[in-house]
Parts: structure tokens; sequence; C-alpha cells
């Protein structure tokens, strides 16, 4: 079973799926609400880590799934929890001030996943994880729990559909889009933002979750800037303010080089070590300034507002 | 209607200050709004009008004095230490002085936004829009036919449009108290008398309006009292006939050639 897929295809399509996953989140808190968040990776490191904590370290009185669960749950609330907390610091802050803060977060659970070695494993890395269930080989449980990612993804996926759908997504466009005439119609803009952060980072904590069991072992490289900059990539190249940006972005970044070039282009293997993810970030950022250059609303255009409207409701 | 309760809603300014870098903008020892149903608020430009207006919705904060809103019911709130958001649900609402319009919504989104409450914007309420519009529906339509918007499933186009899409958000609200910044500036005539007509509509259903405008014509025929300010302090109170003909408001603001 599963012998036409390569262990390293799922690695790759799991990898998609994530910045999939985050580049949605990052629509609502960006696209929608103009809420910068430059700290994904601080989000859905935090999930990654107290997932592996609580999963490797503690000593549970019952095993999976229930372990999981508990421990799934509660790195999920943790990050959003730092969700709340970092939008109440930021939610009055112009875009840099959103940018800095929430870097500065990110900043400061790597460096907690580097220091604090002895919670955290430190640079050698936290392992002890696996899979709540057996279904024999690992390739076999790498696929399913890759198939229940993309469940989860696209799960994400329909509630950004349905809140551009909702009363909820025009309070956000609202609020990104004019902040104090919101806030003269009685709309709280700072609940609204300390809400999404809650949601989106919790969200992000899940991801980051999905993450520690598929690969079974965190070091602090995995929660470096990188995953914040190919989820800003793809969604930008896509098209922030649209609810498919990131998904079409990521597949024509991420997905063209980490599946495509790498699994298909025979490249030397020399390549791989070094080459490679310095070509990668090189060709993301690239992309990005021709994008901004020439196509600055993303590959899918600005938000089309009229024609959703005029699917929803039927007033002329 | 017991004794402390009242037919319209007042707002109180007692003692407000305001300066900006030492210039005293606004200083009014006491002010009511409300006690008739249409204000009109007149004063030359840097008179202090729309920064007092600002300082009721604490859009700007008070550097002394306070603003109270007595509501019909008979209860007070102390509208300066309030959150300006708190504004709506106390029954308090301002139109923009600037054409502001939110760039990515349609004329039918912003309208469907003023009627949402926080309910409907839960971020978990699924069904909630479609049941926002079926609750609406008749509303909705009535200002969209009143106001002749050409397409409530597009972006508001010109100044005007934004303009007159500000008030029908602030008509939808229904206020108790509504503060209207020069709400027809940019307005054609026939819109002009078309937004007369919805204050004063909205005037004998028992919201207390208070307008500042510079069209003197919309003053005259609307309001039963107007407040005239002048150097940001309030300089007299009267009928609009009293006003017009006073010496003071002739010299400092409508000058010896006003009709």
């Amino acid at each position: 079973m599963l012998d036409w897929l390569d262990a390293f295809l799922i690695s790759g399509l799991f990898g998609v799926v994530q910045i999939i996953g985050l580049g949605l989140l990052v629509h609502l808190q960006m696209g929608l609400t103009r809420v910068a968040n430059f700290g994904v990776a601080g989000f859905w490191g935090l999930g990654l880590y107290v997932f592996g904590i609580l999963y490797g370290k503690v000593d549970w009185p019952f095993g999976d799934p229930w372990q999981f669960l508990v421990c799934a749950i509660a790195a999920t609330a943790a990050s959003a929890l730092a969700g709340l907390f970092v939008a109440w610091l930021i939610s009055d802050l112009d875009v840099d001030g959103a940018l800095v803060g929430t870097l500065g977060f990110a900043t400061v659970i790597f460096l907690l996943a580097t220091a604090w070695s002895d919670l955290t494993g430190g640079a050698a890395g936290l392992g002890g994880l696996g899979f709540p269930y057996d279904a024999g080989p690992a390739k076999t449980n790498e696929f399913i729990w890759f198939v229940l990612t993309t469940a989860i993804v696209a799960g994400i996926l329909a509630y950004v559909l349905w809140v551009h759908r909702s009363p909820y997504g025009r309070l956000l466009i609202a609020v990104g889009t004019n902040e104090p005439l919101a806030r003269s119609l009685g709309k709280s803009s700072t609940r609204a933002k300390l809400t999404l952060f809650t949601i989106t980072s919790g969200m992000m904590g899940l991801l980051g979750v999905m993450q520690a069991v598929m690969f079974r072992f965190i070091i602090p490289a995995n929660v470096t800037i990188n995953i914040t900059l190919a989820a800003l990539a793809g969604l930008i190249l896509g098209g922030i303010t649209r609810a498919w940006g990131a998904v079409v972005g990521v597949l024509f970044t991420v997905a063209l080089f980490d599946i495509v070039i790498q699994f298909y282009v025979p490249l030397p293997q020399e390549w791989y070590t070094q080459a490679i993810p310095v070509a990668r970030e090189a060709i993301f950022g690239l992309a990005l300034v021709l994008v901004l250059l020439f196509r600055p609303k993303g590959m899918l255009g600005e938000m089309k507002r009229p024609q959703l409207m005029r699917r929803i409701h039927d007033f002329k | 209607m017991t004794s402390s309760e009242r037919t319209r809603a007042e707002i109180h300014v007692r003692g407000a200050k305001k300066s900006f870098s030492g210039r005293t903008v606004v200083d009014v020892d006491e002010l009511v709004l409300g006690d008739s149903a249409v204000e009109g608020l007149l004063g030359p430009n840097g008179a202090g009008k729309t920064t007092l207006m600002r300082m009721i919705m604490h859009s700007i904060p008070l550097d002394e004095g306070t603003v109270t809103l007595h509501k019909r019911d008979g209860s007070t709130i102390t509208l300066s230490e309030l959150p300006p958001h708190q504004m709506v649900s106390n029954g308090v609402v301002k139109s923009t002085q600037v054409v502001s319009d939110f760039d990515q919504l349609t004329i039918l989104d912003s309208l469907l936004l003023a009627l949402a409450t926080p309910g409907d914007e839960s971020p978990i309420r699924w069904k909630a829009e479609r049941e926002l519009a079926k609750k609406h529906e008749e509303e909705i339509r009535h200002q969209l036919d009143r106001f002749g918007f050409g397409n409530p499933n597009e972006v508001a186009g010109s100044a005007g449009e934004k303009k007159l899409l500000d008030i029908v958000r602030c008509l939808l609200l229904k206020p108790d108290v509504l503060l209207l910044d020069e709400p027809t500036a940019g307005l054609p005539d026939d819109i002009t008398q078309l937004v007369m007509s919805a204050v004063r509509e909205l005037a004998l259903g028992g919201t207390s309006v208070v307008i500042v405008e510079h069209d003197l014509e919309v003053i005259w025929e609307l309001c039963d009292e107007v407040t005239f300010m002048a150097e940001g302090r309030v300089l007299m109170k009267s009928d609009p006939e009293t006003i017009r003909n006073n010496s003071l408001v002739v010299e400092k603001y409508l000058g010896a050639d006003h009709a």
C-alpha cells in the first residue's frame, strides 16, 4: 500500500498544506483587518513546543489518543492566549509597531526554544513524540497525518470563505479600512482585533501541533522567521485580500519550489544542503518584488466585494 | 411619563475646555443640546463647533469639564468617560465632517454594517448574514429608494454619495441624539432636501438633532433653536429669527449684507 507515494513527497505536501493554513490565517489578520503580523513563527512555534513538552516530558496517567488530545488542546489554548496578549499589546499601534511587536514575540519564542534547554532540549532538540495511532509502517502513519492536516486546513479555508460572507467579515474589513469610522458606528475595534488574534493564533498553534507529530522531533530551527516569510510571500503573491490568495500564492511559491523543482527536476545532490535553501529564499524574495512592482494586489487582484454581495443578496 | 422622564434626550456640556498647543479652542461654561427637536450650531470657521462635537463624542478628550447624556428614561450617563465606540449603544451618533467611507465595502455592506449588532458579528454565528439582511430588508429598501442610490452592490463612488451614505448609516442607527457635522456639504439641492426631510422625520420620532452647517438656508429652515459660537465660546442661543437679526451674529458671522 502507498508504494506509489514517496515519503519525501508526503513531507513536501504536508509543508505546503501547513503554509497554506498559516497564509489563510494571516489573510484574516492582515488582508481583512490590516493588523500586521510578522510573528507567525512564534504562535505556530509556541503550539509546536507546548505540545512537544507536554507530550514528551509529562508523565500522563493515560495514553493516546487522550494524551494527544489533551496536549493538543493545551498547546492550541497556549497559542490562543499568547495571541490575545500580543493583540492587546499591539492593538493601538500602527503597522510598523505591530510588525515589530509580533516579530519581537516570535524572537522571544525562538530564544526560549534555544536557551531553555531543560525543557525544550535546546539546540539538540526535543524528541519522544509520535502519532496518536499506529496504522502500520511510518509512511502510512505519515500519510494519514497528512490527510488529517489537510482536513484541518480545508476547515480553515471554509471558515475564511464564511468570514467573507458574514457580518463578522464585514466588521473586520470595516476595522481594517477605516477604524475611526467603524468606532463611530459603535464597533469595538479593539475587541474585534483581540478576538480575531485569539482565534487565528490558536489555529496557528494547532498547525504547530500537527507539525510536531508529523516529524516527531522539534528543534529551534523549526521556529525561525522562514515559516513566516513563506506564509507572507505566498499570501502577498496570491492576493492578500482574497480568500483564495494564500492557496494560489503558496502553490506558486512553496509547492512549485519545494515539490515540483526539488522533487521532479534533477538537481545535483550537493545543491540540497546549501544552494537550494538559499535559492529558495532568494526566489521567494524576487517573486515578491516583481509582484509588488507589477501587480501589487497579487495574482488574484483586489477584493471583489460587489460580486460577492450580488451572489449573497438580491437587493437591486 | 414620570417626573424624571423627558420627551427628548439631552446633552449637557459643563465647564468643557480644550486647548491645542496652548491655544484654547473650546471653552464652554454651560450648554444644553437637545431641548429642542432640531438645533443648529452656528459660527465662523475656528469657532470650535467641530471640536465641541468631537468632545461630546469623546473622540478627543476634554482638558476640563464634563459631557453628560440625560436619557429619555431619566437616567444620566457621563459621555466624557466612555470610549468612543460606546456612544452608539447609548444612543448618541455623529456623522463625519469630512467625506469618509470604507474603501472596500459596497453601499449595501455599509448599511448592513450599521444595522448589525455585536451578536450578529460573532465570529461563529453561521447564518447571521442572511438573517440580518432578512430582518432589515424593508428598512434597507426604504432608504435605498428614498435616497436613490444607484446600485447598492457597488462601492460608493462620488464624494456626495459617500457623504449621503454616512448620513444614512447614522439614520439606521436610530439614535436618541444625532449630531450632524455639515451633513449637506457637497450634496446637490434635491438630495439636500431629502436629507432635511429625513432629519425632520427623525426629530418628529423623538430624536434630538444637532446640526453644524454652513448652508444657512438649512439652518433657518430646519432648526427650532440655534446656538451661536465664536472663538470657542457659546455667545448666544435662541430661535433662528432672533439669531439671524442679532447684531453680534451679523458682525461676527453673517455680515451686514446677509439676506
